[in-house]
């Protein structure tokens, strides 16, 4: 089923579903929004398929119910981010809503870009929606609070860093035997590094055997973009239990083991040999994959496991028109170092990265009120099934039960109960207020490591010494 | 060289223009691929076409709205810098205005900043100073005409300048003699002669907008986005779509070739002015 | 003569509008050079301090780095550009069958935006997949993989903006010969000399103002490329394509290094004024004699 598609028809679904709970919550709706007729709202936003749902479905229905006109500029993520800066920066108000990742969260804190969206409803309850309550969102929307709990962004992405695999290979009986004898041990999806290894290694030797355009694993190895600096310190350094980018927060920010830090500790240091024995044995695009050629890579049925953003396992596991490996694809936890999981289960440390986004009302939005309505829209139960199913994402806890999502869950592989009953484990990005500058300011030296310029040892300790410097250099580290 | 049979010339050209045409071949290959056969191994011969982006990118209204935004603002950019440009370089050429050379260098010097950090300065100055009342310069197309004066205006007028000077000055004053004024001298008289020159200009300084980005990426929103911000649209997290950015640009290619086909003849027109052979 | 009043008239327009979004802009900038200055430091604030930032360019190694590489750059694709592209007009000064439609084949490329000119090029290049690696690889036995080689990514960065912008010097330097009065050449030809002679002694002498031109045109658009990089490469491998527009938009947007930034291309501006105004002295000296 296309995006489109899907669109179409869950639009005409959401209509005919809506009927029912519209009759009540529409006059509060008419009423609140009474003031505000002929506003008109704007949002930026990356164009991804969630925000595609808002511009395309939600806000059309939101403008006719209330007389409110959204509308949500899409553009591409590196310009989001600036172009919602500059307006927050300036002051200018051209912005109501924007997108805001998990990786800038903390810097718009820490800057007071955002409206407190609790503090706000409370002042103005007039606006206050029935149908919205903050307590119905998933534990992901607690990385859109403040220190006291407040709410600054209402979670409309969510998704897991996912262990994906390919059933029909795993589960082929031929080559589950070839495996066996291979390794000992039956073929299932890999617990430890070294499985994982195993399990790839064998698949990358398969594919050359009978002349396959087959890999064992994916590789977010690019050499010039960020890609891969993300794929290394939210999901693979966690899983050999250096976490936070090996950045202590609670002492001074230090980087370097020699300072208390974990970036260049042995640690570090094995993940990353692991890691790039990993992408010597993946596909040979692996040095030139964004996290797209790694969605793609996998769906074109080239690797046999990989580590893949959940906003791509969608389309892989269930898109015919994207996917070679429709309905061939399982979903895992990804593999760990000893008492990782502890660690995660403790609340210490975490195995993988939560990924996703809000759409927050910038300090200069002059529509705030208009702005409060919209956001609660969004934020609903009601609205929320036939979004998780257009576009999969889940960020309220009553669409897990929905009979569409169940449905869907099972095409995805059984992804959205690994969201639910797993999702605790993983995190979002580390809440520090320099996210993008400290990762340019080592990217490169994270580029030479990968090209076999430096050493792991070594360049980790370059980057340790970097991040530390650009600390100091923005007062962060005294 | 000159006496060489056509048939050589021709295969000359055929190869030229098969390695310039690959690439845009490509792009149509790509937009007639379902994005499942993207990461498969390719084909140089294209089989069995898919439509599927072409009806995405026909029926998209936004997209609509973007292409003729980009046409208005580089269709009036171009002709405004083609213009200005014209009127200075005449100046240049035939006034004896003090340090006139210098202005000339000048000018050139606006298109050499690397546009990322006037980018802030530019956001700054559209939305505080160039306002008039609730009215901002920003998600204009006339702001967008304005700026991409800043990298075209000195481009006009640097490729124009040789033409202009080309033009001998007895000319001028022949017309002068006749009784002509200076406003007929200069639009009856050397503005004809330079319709090589403009026609060139014309066209560069309309691509150059036609493709512009990073400008219009910051400096519109909603009002008066162009293509080309369109076309990053689909650079996403998700996954970038390369079929239906490719079908953009091969749609892209029409008003472009409209563009060219107008003002192609021109140049040719030129040539009854004075053929060189080399 | 005339009056200068009405030159100055008709150069008026433009001053105007490149005073007020191009010498304005350079000022704030100018300006900002002086200052630290991140949004995202603990002290958001503008906070002056003095030639810091200029002290600190000249010890910055990936900026040095990054310029050597678009020097390289620059000096590869231009030249190639520039011996193609009058090499292409001088031909289309003859008059063939099907000339027109061969003009307009030759220009297309000028039509195509650079971030689709970047993505068709990284589609064609992607290792393994790409069409280029791909046959490469089944009718050569070559290996190409622009994800770890740095002479590939380099090569086919070049061979990108040598596709898209010959072009424009063709056009160009064509808008330059059809302008030429014949009767140099006629005399020329009178006198004997031969193709060599004229073409050093007559055509480039008088389109040196074009070539001129052009060359400026394609150095400064060189010098500032980043789109076409950004899609194809990212920069990479390493810092193999990180030029300096490259490395001024990475300083700028994601690190949000205001300050510092705009440092950095206050100089590579000034760099770029100094070498375009050498160049500027040294090949139109001989012209200004005539005055």
């Amino acid at each position: 089923m296309s995006f489109i598609l899907k669109l179409g028809a869950s639009a005409l679904a959401l209509t005919l579903a809506s009927a029912a709970y519209a009759e009540e919550s529409a006059d509060f709706w008419k009423k609140a929004a009474e003031p505000y007729q002929g506003v008109t709202i704007r949002g930026v936003t990356e164009s991804s398929p969630p925000s595609l749902y808002i511009r395309e479905v939600l806000a059309p229905e939101f403008e006719a119910l209330t007389g409110i006109r959204v509308d949500v500029e899409t553009t591409s993520w590196d310009q989001m981010f600036d172009k919602a800066i500059k307006d927050m920066e300036a002051g200018t108000g051209i912005y109501d809503m924007a997108y805001i990742e998990q990786d800038i969260i903390y810097s718009y804190l820490a800057r007071g870009f955002l409206t407190d969206l609790t503090g706000f409803l409370a002042a103005n309850p007039d606006l206050k929606a029935p149908t919205y309550d903050e307590a119905n969102f998933t534990t992901f929307a607690n990385y859109f609070k403040d220190a006291d709990g407040n709410l600054y962004g209402v979670p409309m992405e969510a998704f897991l860093k996912v262990y994906l695999y390919r059933t029909d290979l795993f589960e082929d009986p031929k080559i589950q035997a070839a495996f066996k004898e291979k390794a000992g041990r039956d073929l299932v999806p890999a617990k430890t590094h070294a499985e994982y290894a195993e399990i790839a290694e064998f698949f990358t030797e398969y594919g050359k055997e009978y002349d396959l355009d087959l890999w064992g694993t994916t590789a977010q190895a690019h050499t010039g973009h960020v890609a891969s600096w993300y794929e290394y310190y939210e999901s693979i350094a966690p899983t050999f239990g250096v976490y936070n980018w090996g950045i202590d927060a609670n002492n001074n920010y230090a980087a370097s083991v020699a300072n208390g830090g974990a970036m260049n500790s042995p640690e570090a240091v094995e993940a990353m040999t692991w890691w790039l024995s990993m992408r010597d044995i993946a596909p040979p695009e692996s040095p030139a994959s964004t996290w797209t050629e790694v969605g793609t890579t996998f769906g074109a049925g080239r690797a046999a496991q990989g580590l893949v953003y959940g906003e791509n396992a969608g389309w892989i596991a269930a898109d015919a028109e994207k996917s070679l490996v429709v309905g061939k694809v399982g979903v895992a936890l990804p593999p760990l170092a000893d008492g990782v999981l502890a660690d995660a289960e403790a609340g210490e440390g975490y195995i993988g990265y939560y990924d996703g986004g809000a759409f927050g009302m910038p300090h200069s939005s002059k529509n705030k009120e208009a702005t409060a309505l919209f956001l609660q829209y969004i934020g609903q139960n009601e609205v929320q099934p036939d979004w998780a199913v257009a576009a999969p994402r889940v960020t309220n806890t009553a669409t897990y039960e929905d009979p569409k999502v169940v449905a869907f869950n099972d095409e995805l592989g059984g992804y959205y109960d690994l969201i639910k009953d797993k999702g605790y484990l993983f995190a979002g990005a580390p809440a520090y207020p320099f996210h993008a500058q400290v990762r340019e300011a080592t990217a490169p030296i994270f580029y030479q490591i990968l090209l076999g310029e430096l050493s792991p040892q070594e360049g980790l300790d370059k980057m340790a010494a970097t991040a530390e410097a650009t600390l100091s250099d923005l007062g962060y580290r005294k | 060289m000159r006496k060489q049979s056509p048939v050589i010339g021709i295969i000359f050209w055929i190869l030229v223009s098969v390695l310039t045409l690959f690439p845009i071949y490509w792009l149509f290959v790509i937009s007639v691929k379902p994005a499942v056969q993207l990461f498969s191994t390719p084909d140089l011969i294209l089989s069995d076409p898919y439509w599927g982006n072409y009806a995405k990118v026909w029926g998209d209204r936004l997209l609509r709205s973007y292409m003729l935004n980009s046409v208005i603002i580089s269709t009036g950019n171009a002709v405004i810098c083609t213009v200005l440009g014209f009127f200075a370089c005449y100046a240049l050429s035939r006034f004896n205005m003090s340090g006139k050379e210098s202005i000339f260098f000048w000018t050139i010097t606006n298109r050499m900043a690397p546009p990322a950090v006037f980018l802030l300065p530019l956001f700054l100055l559209m939305t505080q100073v160039y306002t008039v009342g609730e009215w901002k310069l920003l998600d204009t197309r006339i702001g967008m005409i304005l700026v991409y004066c800043t990298f075209n205006l000195p481009f006009a007028i640097w490729t124009l300048r040789p033409t202009v000077d080309g033009i001998p000055k007895e000319l001028d004053e022949a017309a002068y003699v006749d009784g002509a004024n200076s406003w007929q001298v200069i639009t009856k008289i050397v503005f004809p002669l330079c319709r090589p020159g403009l026609a060139v200009t014309l066209i560069l300084t309309w691509v150059f907008a036609w493709n512009e980005y990073l400008l219009a990426a910051t400096l519109t929103n909603f009002n008066a986005r162009t293509l080309t911000t369109g076309l990053s649209e689909y650079v996403t997290t998700t996954g970038t779509e390369w079929g239906v950015m490719a079908t953009i640009s091969v749609f892209t290619l029409i008003p472009a070739l409209i563009v060219f086909g107008l003002v192609q003849k021109h140049i040719v027109a030129g040539l009854t002015f004075g053929a060189v052979k080399g | 003569m005339q009056s200068k009043r009405l030159g100055w008239i008709l150069l008026a327009p433009t001053l105007v509008i490149l005073f007020f979004f191009g010498v304005l802009p350079f000022f704030y900038v100018v300006y900002v050079s002086f200052h630290s200055w991140n949004p995202f430091a603990v002290n958001p604030e503008m906070v002056f301090n003095g030639a810091d930032n200029f002290r600190k360019i000249v010890f910055d190694t990936a900026f040095l780095k990054s310029i050597g590489v678009t020097v390289m750059f620059v000096v590869f694709a231009v030249l190639s550009e520039l011996i193609i592209g009058y090499a292409l007009a001088q031909a289309f000064m003859r008059d063939f069958p099907g000339k027109a439609i061969f003009r307009t084949i030759h220009t297309l490329p000028l039509i195509m935006a650079p971030i689709i000119v970047g993505s068709v090029w990284k589609l064609m290049t992607t290792p393994s997949i790409g069409i280029i690696p791909h046959y490469l690889e089944e009718w050569f036995g070559l290996t190409m993989n622009i994800g770890t080689s740095a002479p590939a990514a380099f090569a086919t960065v070049v061979l990108m903006d040598i596709w898209h912008w010959t072009p424009l010097v063709t056009l160009t330097l064509i808008a330059a010969l059809v302008s030429l009065p014949p009767d140099p050449f006629e005399q020329a030809q009178i006198d004997g000399a031969g193709k060599r002679q004229i073409f050093w002694h007559i055509t480039l002498p008088m389109i040196a103002p074009a070539v001129v031109a052009t060359v400026f045109i394609r150095l400064m658009d060189a010098l500032r490329t980043v789109d076409e990089v950004w899609m194809l490469t990212g920069g990479g491998p390493g810092s193999a394509t990180r030029f300096v527009g490259v490395h001024i938009f990475k300083e700028v947007f994601p690190k949000t290094n205001y300050g510092y930034g705009s440092t950095i291309s206050v100089i590579v501006l000034y760099l770029t004024i100094v070498s375009c105004w050498l160049l500027y002295v040294t090949m139109l000296a001989p012209r200004s004699k005539r005055g």
